[in-house]
């Protein structure tokens, strides 16, 4: 059973504050499964400047910030994998699609994501991957289909 | 056209909308996937993706550039999976 600390996580994905999705792996199983948490902060840079008049709904963390960090989740999967069996990836890890995306409920600031990741399909230096995120023992998304990919030099001309 | 043939580009046909996201009809056994639905490379894979895991079968990534429209689709597919339509 691997785990992975938050500075291991910055030697595996190319992300910085404040796009860094994921503070800690508490179980990663390579080129198969991996679990996954990020806490959700006040301080979080989407919720600056919100109106104070604002109800508690307002601080929803954003579907869209969910996603990114599931999808980060997956790439230490992948990565960290993929450097295990002595395969490295040249070039920039991007984030190519989520379909078949499914929220259920949101979590607030204080609340504790945990991303459950499987890689569904490999196909050279593109990745499918498909799983949940829960808070604490609420199921608040499932994720069927997260494309990412590894692309030479800059990403130009690529996704949508 | 056999009815076979016709089932699997149906099929093919169903995939490939999904993934760029129109109605099946609108796509032609030969209208370009580029430049009629604005198709880049990730869509490309989308699909590749999902044609390898519906017939379980492997598709060499250099294959990607011939599968521009349905009936390239059809024809990388139809060989690799060894259909005989």
């Amino acid at each position: 059973m691997v785990t992975l600390e938050h500075a291991d996580i910055r030697r595996i994905l190319p992300h910085r504050h404040p796009v860094l999705l994921v503070d800690r792996v508490l179980d990663l199983e390579p080129g198969v499964r991996i679990v996954a948490t990020k806490t959700v902060t006040g301080s979080e840079p989407c919720y600056a400047g919100l109106d104070e008049h604002l109800p508690a709904s307002a601080y929803a963390y954003p579907a869209s910030l969910l996603v990114e960090s599931f999808g980060q989740t997956g790439a230490v999967l992948w990565l960290y994998s993929a450097a295990t069996a002595g395969e490295r990836s040249e070039g920039t890890l991007i984030f190519g699609s989520a379909r078949e995306v499914t929220i259920t409920g949101s979590a607030y600031p204080g609340d504790v994501l945990r991303h459950t990741v499987e890689i569904d399909q490999l196909i050279g230096d593109n990745a499918f991957m498909r799983g949940e995120t829960w808070v604490g023992d609420r199921r608040i998304a499932t994720l069927g289909s997260v494309l990412a990919v590894v692309r030479e030099g800059l990403a130009a001309g690529t996704g949508s | 056209m056999s009815e076979a043939r016709e089932k699997h580009l149906d099929e093919l046909r169903e995939i490939v909308a999904e993934v760029l996201e129109v109605e099946p009809e609108e796509i032609t056994e030969t209208g370009s996937f580029v430049e009629e639905h604005e198709a880049d490379s990730l869509r490309a894979i989308e699909i590749l993706a999902r044609i390898e895991k519906k017939y379980k079968i492997d598709i060499p990534q250099s294959e990607l550039p011939r599968m521009e429209n349905l009936k390239a689709v059809y024809d990388v597919v139809a060989n690799q999976a060894g259909w005989q339509d």
